[in-house]
């Protein structure tokens, strides 16, 4: 009896397995990991996760590049760190999780999800007054859907928005800035250099 | 250093399965032996069980026949209550303190029972992990060797332990008994002290200490079992009602970088016993049994096929994140399905942690060589008259551990048999 074997649906590429062990913080422990589940169960939001950090790690191994870098796992980690203190195999699911949703960015992914576009939204605010401005973060995410998408939007919060004012969670007038912002920008920059020239070093395959 | 004739007896310590095997087995081949337990009767785990596997035999079975072994065999000396505190020399000449505790009863006692009569003073079952209580006087379980009563310290200088002492016939009980140190002198050592839960409340996602129907897998064995807490009926040690929904946690604590990195490998059969356990109990129990894979070795495999095909036990691949309690103290297992990737919530009326096996501390010595884990093995260089048994030298079942111990017997037998035949040691060639 001569079993023919099954027709593979997917080509395996251990190229990109290989790549992000390498080239993402934390991601050299990944070969550990055994697919128990632990991190995916423990996750607060694991049921708004496209494929939680279990999954995603096989879909690494089974060199997923695209759907890994389009996935929303990586921007709905809210950084909890659960998953990696309960890692059985001491793997830093959370560094990992990140680290993909930055080298996505760097790369030209993520580019449509909501969460990716509060993530940007978010930055653009951090980078500019060295704090969160809730209107602003919440506009500028807002409008990234388009002027229209972003009008519609923000009519739809509007009364959020006002019992946020009454309550003093959300302030009126020019947006707060930390006194050093010069400064802060001036460590942004040199980060971003560094992080430029580690790019450069380890160039994706 | 410490010379002198050599001495051929060989000291086993621990009286579990391994210890009584390796005991046994040195002395039918003609050896002396002293096997020293620090609990009041012999048996270790095992007597604890309700079943074991591979056939699902009582533990009297496998327990029995070596105790009468041992009461046939005048080579063999037993002495419980009694543990090691200093272990110095070499192969052939070991000298050994040994500490006893007092037990308060001699070995008049004929087991009648009449002591445990007079007083209605009761004090935690250790037998049964503290879930009930026994009296004061009292037989640690019903088959325990030496059959001998003890009186528990909590009642020594109080009314009860006079009218204990008064009811006793025999004479056997002596309220004057106290601790006390031994010297021996022996040619080599058998380790065989066996293992202990690793301590559940350590893995504090798991909420053992939050809910009274999340035991651990040695609480199911005495659930289980006809001389236990319930009399064998596995009910919710909550309310004492019968169980409908039964989960068992695998790995609770083992192959776990933040706990026991090993596999305890013995914790997955274990949990297939106790699923067995529950189905004869109950013909509309589910068990669901979450693991991350099932390790059912060599020929157990058997079992683990059997089991699998009973409809009423689920297999679910995955290693549960955490137990949520409810406020009326129900479990709730967390986690992610990794065949279906759906996250569940599901409750139960009892969760079993299947938590995998520590070797024992031995404060008391310093004259073994253990490995990474804990666990007592021989290493290159060693001392040759020191040798571990059963679980004390690795996670083993007992068919393993009854293997290891017979290869412990032997190399004993060798050392104290090299060490005569050296003239330096002083002692004559036997031959
Ligand atoms: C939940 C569970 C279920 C299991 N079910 C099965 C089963 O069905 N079938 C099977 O084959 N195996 C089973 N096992 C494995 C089994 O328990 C072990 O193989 C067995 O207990 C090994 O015996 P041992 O003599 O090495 O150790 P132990 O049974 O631990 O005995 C060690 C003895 O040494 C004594 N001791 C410890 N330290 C000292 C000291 N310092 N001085 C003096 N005495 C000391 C202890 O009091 C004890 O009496 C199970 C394990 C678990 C966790
Ligand atoms: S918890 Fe760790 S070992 Fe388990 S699936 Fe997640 S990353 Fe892998
Ligand atoms: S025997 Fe099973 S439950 Fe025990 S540690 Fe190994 S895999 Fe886990």
């Amino acid at each position: 009896m001569t079993a023919s074997l099954p027709e593979n649906s997917h080509k395996y590429d251990l190229g990109f397995a290989r790549w992000v062990y390498k080239n993402i913080n934390g991601a050299d422990k990944l070969s550990m990991c055994m697919q128990c589940g632990t991190c995916s169960g423990s996750c607060p939001i694991g049921s708004d996760m496209d494929n939680g950090p279990r999954k995603l790690f096989m879909m690494i191994r089974a060199g997923m590049k695209e759907e890994v870098f389009n996935s929303d796992t990586l921007w709905n980690c809210t950084s909890c760190y659960r998953c990696t203190v309960r890692c059985p195999r001491g793997i830093p699911v959370t560094y990992i999780v990140q680290g993909l949703a930055a080298k996505a960015t760097h790369l030209g992914y993520a580019t449509e999800q909501d969460a990716a576009r509060f993530a940007k939204s978010f930055w653009w605010s951090l980078t500019h007054f060295g704090r969160t401005d809730e209107r602003l973060v919440t506009a500028k995410y807002y409008f990234s859907f388009g002027l229209v998408k972003g009008i519609k939007k923000s009519l739809e919060n509007l009364k959020i928005a006002f019992g946020m004012v009454m309550k003093g969670r959300m302030h009126l007038g020019p947006p707060h800035k930390v006194s050093a912002n010069k400064d802060l920008r001036a460590i942004l920059a040199k980060a971003q250099e560094i992080e430029a020239r580690e790019q450069q070093g380890g160039a994706e395959s | 250093m410490n010379q002198g004739p050599a001495s051929q007896t060989i000291l086993v310590v621990g009286g579990g399965i391994a210890g009584i095997t390796a005991a046994v087995e040195a002395a039918e081949t003609g050896y002396d032996v002293i096997l020293l337990e620090q609990s009041p009767a012999l048996g270790g785990r095992v007597s604890a069980f309700n079943r074991y596997f591979p056939k699902l035999c009582h533990p009297t079975c496998g327990l029995e026949i070596n105790y009468q072994r041992i009461r046939k065999n005048p080579r063999i000396k037993v002495m419980t209550m009694a543990r090691v505190v200093s272990l110095s020399g070499q192969a052939g000449n070991y000298s050994v303190a040994v500490k006893t505790m007092p037990r308060y009863v001699n070995e008049k006692c004929t087991a009648c029972g009449d002591c445990a009569k007079a007083t209605d003073v009761e004090v935690a079952n250790d037998f049964n992990f503290g879930m009930d209580k026994v009296n004061a006087a009292y037989l640690p379980h019903e088959h325990a060797f030496p059959p001998r009563y003890v009186i528990a310290p909590e009642v020594i200088g109080t009314d009860a332990a006079e009218k204990i002492r008064e009811a006793c016939k025999y004479g056997a009980i002596d309220l004057d008994d106290c601790e006390a140190t031994v010297d021996l002198k022996v040619g080599a050592v058998i380790w065989a002290t066996g293992w202990k839960p690793y301590d559940a409340s350590k893995i504090t996602n798991y909420s053992y200490n939050l809910s009274a129907d999340i035991i651990n897998n040695l609480e199911m064995e005495r659930l289980a079992a006809h001389n236990g807490p319930t009399g064998g009926k596995i009910l919710r040690p909550s309310n004492g009602e019968p169980v409908k929904r039964v989960a068992l946690i695998q790995c609770a604590g083992s192959r776990d970088t933040n706990h026991l990195p090993y596999c305890s490998r013995i914790c997955c059969l274990g949990s297939m016993k106790h699923a067995v356990y529950v189905r004869e109990q109950y013909a509309d129990a589910t068990v669901d049994i979450y693991y991350i894979d099932i390790r059912a070795h060599d020929k157990l495999e058997a079992f683990y096929q059997r089991v699998a095909t009973d409809p009423q036990i689920n297999f679910i691949k995955s290693k549960p994140g955490h137990i949520q309690v409810e406020d009326d103290g129900t479990p709730v297992i967390c986690g992610e399905d990794t065949l279906s990737r759906e996250i569940y919530a599901r409750s139960y009326d009892l969760v079993v942690l299947a938590l995998g096996m520590e070797p024992n501390a031995l404060s008391d010595t310093s004259a073994s060589s253990r490995d990474d884990y804990g666990f007592i093995v021989p290493m290159p260089g060693n001392d040759a008259g020191i040798s571990s048994a059963g679980v004390a030298g690795g996670p083993l079942d007992v068919s393993m551990s009854v293997q290891s111990a017979t290869a412990a017997a032997l190399s004993a037998i060798q050392a104290v048999r090299t060490a005569a035949s050296l003239p330096a040691q002083g002692g004559s060639v036997n031959e």
